[in-house]
């Protein structure tokens, strides 16, 4: 085609100029920082020539007020768009750190605002890619009601779509709530921050000197706060990670997740987790061997894991179906319940029963963190989500009892009274409401007391409360679990199980929405 | 399907800074001086999993995988590497000068408790999430992870010790 | 008396190494199952198992004397075999077996009592002319009495249990101060680990080679010795390979320790076998360090260079046989070396790596012997010691025993436990083991890395790090989902989805 037309001219030098403004000298400049330019990033999400862009062209708003330099720029610092990721569709946008500053302007914010509402309608997954200096100063109470539309936008598609917050760079004042409102959130170690008051403010305000990676580093949100669910080391890795994170999830609420074929064999039958559990009660041991045991290999996918690590979260496969998974985790402070596991593992279910992703929960629990710190800090409050999520979630919900489950522990955790489908023990469980030592302090006071050998005598008793009380024999017997099974045979199962339940559905009373205790 | 990411080429980088070049996709060939070796990944029923180089096989084993670092047991001996595409590892660099000196990390007891073993020794590498003590409290036993990746510097964790709330426990020089 | 049936108080390799010979002598043997292993190697080579799996003791019942005393009664053992380590050298137990008439495959109470208590045993070198490092004559009762002997002998000394072995409760002193803050130390140290606070003192002898001597006697007074064999690779006085015979002793050299050593064991009237403990310093000076009373772990390389069945010897004796053998009938030929491949992780200071051993194959050659107890599928416990296997290679010469070492370690195949194989190839590697030239500092101080790896390894590691990399990343499953697979699911379950929303 001849595009040398006097009509084809302005098209071109437009093109001539949109090149320029994305010359490899503007890039250079994001790799210094060891971070890729927003096209690059997109170009790595999307299967290669998938990637649709709208709104190219369009320019900033003409200031209200002139105060400040506005570059005349195309695209207003913002890539948004559609393509495919893996042959599906997916919606995105990126900001662009390299034209002022990624700032959130009106056009910037109306670009974003569109492809939500895209996404939404269209009933597929969005993806937002922030590296941003924040509101626009020259754009005024504009750009803060540009952000307020994307926060409405994220609150209408939530439990609808999958929305997935990658931070790429800064995101600092109101900026940082939308990610907070998306489904998960991924950092970049070193390279991406978030946080409500920068540093400076800080310094000014309270006169303490913290650093970015210190008050909002990726690290931080990950470990401390809960805001980050995965970080990585690097965004190329942080964007393979992404890819494989949506396999595990629907497009929308009303599709099942995608099937993936199962990779190399994992026995139904596996005799190694017989030997997980050790003898000692006492003794830790890493739940995720049995959940790498049970899933199909190397399909386990963890959410959220530096946060709360006594609560495993993640996202598996089993049979090429996704499951989530919420486990006890033996080997952190003896997968004990306090507030931070308690969210963390309420947010999660919440997240699979919203996508029709059923729970899978592996259940060895001394209890709630006793102590002033957590009561004072509200356990009950907390602890009460995880109960809330658990019962209110209406997928399939098995759970595998496989030690400890003691007193509210063994309530919350999905028992079968609270609306569990299946409830299964390994021979090494411990149902009782609470564990040995407590129960004999109570029950044996006063025998204690007055005994010579206190020790000796306590011994003794703990060893009958074991061998007598907690066990699963006598749930087993009541109907308040369904079985109890050699763990060997734990994915047989559970497959069987879900198999059962693949077309469970429950009908929900009419409301508005429950009261979640939030 | 690699061109998906244009990466040509990836670094296997050691825990001490060893660098393996290798191109995408991977052969199965090793240059050594003028003449191409043939490494085999095999598994079979008598050895397991094994590599099969100059006809000689070596055990190995994934212990774990974080992401993009591995740690392989082969024939015996563990190594740490992570696999950068040639951006990370600009990216690396860049990252490690504006650090400046590397952080240190001292890992508190979270909870008061006996310390009943010290997992690792003074100067030995660790990986996040690899285990340092084990800290018996509320009956348990508990691991105490290591939060960073590093190299121990300083143990003052002593078995059989009794330790309180937010003792230091270990202290590690941060990569 | 013909023994007939010989309860075996001990698992692992040398329960089975024990139970072989007695196949071949035609005894019946008597194995306990324990819940700790209750599948091991060992039981399968029994002809008769006690199930004790339901004793929940958190003591081992190997070292649980009422125990094992009542088993061997009820499964009408006439004969019992200690092995080493559990109750191999308690004097209390064999006499307990002797009062139960059952013979207690090893020597007299008396002489593990007397060889059991270092005071005692330094005493009878003492009267037998055994040459001694200088040391106090009796036990330390305080510091004071400890500077004075120390200040007589010179620094530097050590400070042993009386009660001790096998490296614990020491503790070297190199100047007065030091041994004020080190006495107390030692004596609590040895109150916890043997329930006797007594100490001794004796000169230390600076990089010294652990030379043994293997001892055999009957009851009737016959007393040899097979040789000695070179123990100083150790770590922590744990030996890791040994050797016999030594590259450290000439023929004058050899004859004159051994007679000193068949001396000491004619002191307590000794039989069965045992070993006696020398240091060999620089010079060549030997030094009586103790003698252990038990058949013991590195006793296959004497076997291989007398062609003698030590286990077989010790149920003759233990039977009332004569020894049958004179001194010079006894000749050493070739080179034996034994490696144990502990499941240890060299990298991290040997610390135990225990696991399950999901493979295992060895060498299968002429030269190689092995003795293991474990097979694949069983588990290394944290309960035992550490040891797979002994892996003992002999040749006409060190020299070729050295390098048939060498190949048999590349042949060994372990998987599921980090074990001391790469110690060993790094040992036989090694310049100064290769001449002889080594004390029992060797690791400690001549090795800078306790492990060997060829520079193709860590690449072809990091090759295979690559290669997970791809597969998991860019060509992992996640680029093959079937997405229009969750749009299909049964109208049931579709109507109410949809008619919910």
């Amino acid at each position: 085609m001849d595009l040398s037309g006097k009509s084809y001219k302005a098209y071109l030098e437009r093109r001539e100029a949109l090149k320029k403004q994305y010359s490899p000298k503007q890039a250079e400049k994001q790799h210094k920082k060891g971070k890729l330019t927003a096209h690059e990033r997109i170009n790595r999400l999307f299967d290669p020539g998938t990637f649709e862009e709208i709104d190219t062209f369009v320019t900033p708003a003409d200031q209200p007020v002139e105060f400040g330099k506005v570059e005349r720029t195309f695209g207003d610092g913002v890539i948004v768009g559609h393509g495919k990721v893996n042959g599906r569709l997916v919606f995105a946008y990126a900001q662009d750190f390299t034209i002022m500053g990624g700032s959130l302007g009106v056009v910037h914010s109306r670009k974003i605002a569109k492809i939500q509402e895209m996404a939404l309608k269209m009933g597929s997954p969005i993806i937002g890619i922030m590296d941003s200096g924040g509101a626009r100063i020259q754009d005024g109470v504009a750009s803060l009601s540009g952000y307020a539309s994307i926060f409405h936008n994220i609150i209408q598609s939530s439990g609808i779509i999958p929305q997935i917050s990658v931070i790429m760079g800064p995101a600092a004042g109101g900026a940082v709530y939308s990610p907070a409102l998306t489904d998960f959130v991924f950092m970049v170690n070193h390279t991406s921050y978030m946080f409500v008051t920068g540093p400076n403010v800080v310094r000014e305000v309270l006169n303490e000197d913290v650093t970015f990676e210190d008050l909002g580093g990726a690290e931080i949100h990950a470990i401390k706060s809960g805001v980050a669910h995965m970080i990585y080391d690097d965004e190329e890795n942080t964007i393979l990670a992404l890819k494989k994170f949506l396999s595990y999830l629907p497009s929308n609420n009303v599709e099942n997740p995608p099937f993936v074929p199962e990779d190399g064999t994992v026995q139904d039958v596996c005799e190694k987790l017989r030997d997980i559990v050790p003898d000692d009660p006492n003794k830790a041991y890493d739940v995720k061997d049995v959940i790498q045991l049970v899933v199909d290999r190397n399909s386990f996918f963890e959410t959220a894991e530096l946060f709360a690590p006594n609560l495993v979260t993640g996202l598996a496969r089993l049979k090429g179906r996704t499951i989530g998974i919420v486990a006890n985790q033996p080997k952190v402070l003896a997968g004990v319940l306090d507030i931070d596991s308690s969210t963390k593992g309420a947010r999660f279910i919440r997240f699979c029963d919203a996508f029709n992703i059923p729970i899978l929960t592996f259940e060895d629990v001394p209890g709630f963190l006793p102590g002033a710190e957590q009561e004072h800090r509200g356990i009950i409050r907390h602890g009460a989500k995880l109960l809330f999520a658990y019962s209110e979630a209406t997928v399939p919900k098995i759970t595998i009892i496989l030690r400890k489950a003691y007193g509210g522990a063994f309530i919350v955790m999905n028992s079968k009274n609270l609306g569990g489908d299946f409830s299964f023990a390994w021979p090494t469980a411990e149902i009782a409401v609470m564990g040995p030592e407590g129960a004999v302090a109570i029950l044996y006071r006063k025998e204690l007391a007055e005994s010579k050998n206190p020790a000796e005598l306590k011994k003794e008793l703990v060893k009958k409360y074991r061998d007598k009380i907690a066990n699963p024999f006598i749930a087993d017997e009541l109907g308040y679990i369904d079985e109890v099974i050699d763990p060997a045979v734990t994915r047989k199962k559970i497959l069987s199980a879900l198999n059962a339940l693949s077309n469970k559905w429950v009908k929900v009373p009419n409301r508005k929405h429950g009261n979640m205790p939030l | 399907m690699n061109d998906k990411l244009h990466i040509s080429r990836l670094f296997a980088l050691s825990s001490d800074n060893r660098k393996y070049s290798f191109s995408v996709p991977l052969k199965n060939k090793i240059r050594i001086g003028k003449r191409d070796y043939t490494v085999q990944l095999k598994s079979d029923d008598k050895y397991g999993t094994y590599i099969l180089w100059k006809n000689r096989r070596y055990p190995l084993e994934v212990v774990r995988s974080r992401q993009n670092k591995y740690e392989i047991l082969f024939n015996d001996i563990s190594y740490i590497f992570t696999v950068e595409t040639p951006f990370s590892l600009q990216r690396m660099k860049v990252i490690n000068t504006r650090k400046g000196k590397p952080g240190l990390a001292s890992v508190k007891a979270p909870m008061p408790g006996k310390l009943l073993d010290v997992l690792v020794r003074e100067g030995a590498p660790i990986l996040r999430g690899e285990p340092l003590v084990i800290l018996e409290a509320m009956k348990m036993q508990n691991e105490i992870q290591s939060p960073v990746n590093g190299t121990i510097l300083k143990i003052h964790a002593r078995p059989n010790t009794n330790v309180m709330k937010d003792d230091v426990l270990v202290e590690i020089k941060a990569d | 008396m013909k023994i007939r049936k010989i309860l075996i108080a001990n698992r692992g390799e040398i329960a089975v190494r024990i139970m072989k010979t007695a196949k071949k002598m035609k005894i019946l043997t008597v194995a306990v199952r324990t819940a700790a292993e209750p599948d091991a190697m060992y039981l399968s080579f029994a002809d008769e198992i006690y199930d004790n799996t339901d004793d929940n003791s958190e003591i081992p019942v190997f070292l649980d004397i009422e125990k094992i005393i009542a088993i061997a009664l009820k499964t009408g053992a006439d004969a019992l075999h200690p092995g080493y380590g559990f109750l191999a050298e308690n004097a209390y137990f064999a006499q307990k077996c002797l009062d139960n008439k059952i013979i207690f495959i090893g020597p007299s109470p008396d002489a593990i009592y007397k060889m059991g208590n270092k005071t005692i045993a330094r005493k009878l070198a003492i009267q037998n002319g055994i040459p001694l490092a200088m040391g106090s004559e009796g036990n330390i009762g305080d510091e004071e009495e400890a500077l004075t002997v120390a200040e007589k002998i010179g620094y530097p000394v050590i400070i042993k249990a009386a009660s001790g072995g096998g490296g614990r409760g020491m503790r070297i002193v190199r100047d007065p101060s030091e041994m004020i803050k080190m006495f107390p130390i030692a004596r609590r140290e040895a109150e916890k680990a043997f329930k006797d606070p007594s100490v001794f003192i004796e000169k230390y002898i600076e990089n010294p080679k652990h030379i043994e001597f293997q001892i055999l006697g009957d009851k009737k007074g016959n007393i040899i010795h097979l040789g000695e064999r070179e123990c100083s690779i150790q770590r922590k006085h744990q030996k890791l390979l040994e050797e016999a015979p030594s590259c450290a002793l000439d023929n004058a050299l050899r004859k004159k320790m051994g007679n000193m050593a068949v001396r000491i064991a004619r002191a307590v009237k000794y039989y069965s076998a045992g070993t006696v403990e020398f240091l060999l310093d620089s010079d060549k000076n030997f030094y009586f360090m103790e003698m252990n009373t038990r058949i013991q772990v590195e006793h296959p390389v004497t076997e291989l260079v007398t062609g003698i069945d030590l286990i077989e010897k010790q149920i003759r004796i233990a039977g009332g046989e004569s020894l049958n053998l004179k001194q010079e009938d006894i000749r050493i030929k070739g080179w034996a070396i034994e490696c144990r491949i502990n499941a240890e992780d060299v990298q991290s200071g040997f610390a135990p790596s225990p696991g399950r051993i999901e493979k295992m194959s060895m060498p299968d050659y002429p030269c190689v012997r092995v003795d293991t107890g474990v097979r694949e599928g069983s588990v290394i416990v944290a309960n035992y010691d550490s040891m797979i296997a002994k892996l003992i290679i002999s040749g006409k010469d060190r020299k070729e025993a050295i390098t048939r070492c060498k190949m048999a370690l590349d042949k060994v195949w372990i998987k599921g436990a980090k074990t001391t194989l790469p110690f060993f190839r790094l040992l036989v590697r090694n310049q100064n083991f290769q001449n002889g030239n080594f004390t029992t500092a060797f690791i400690e101080k001549d090795l800078d890395q306790y492990y060997y790896n060829s520079e193709y390894e860590e690449m072809l590691a990091a090759w295979l790090a690559t290669k997970l990399f791809i597969e998991e990343n860019l060509q992992s499953n996640s680029i093959n989902v079937d997405f229009s697979d969750g749009k299909e699911m049964s109208p049931w379950l579709l109507n109410k989805r949809i008619n919910q929303f």
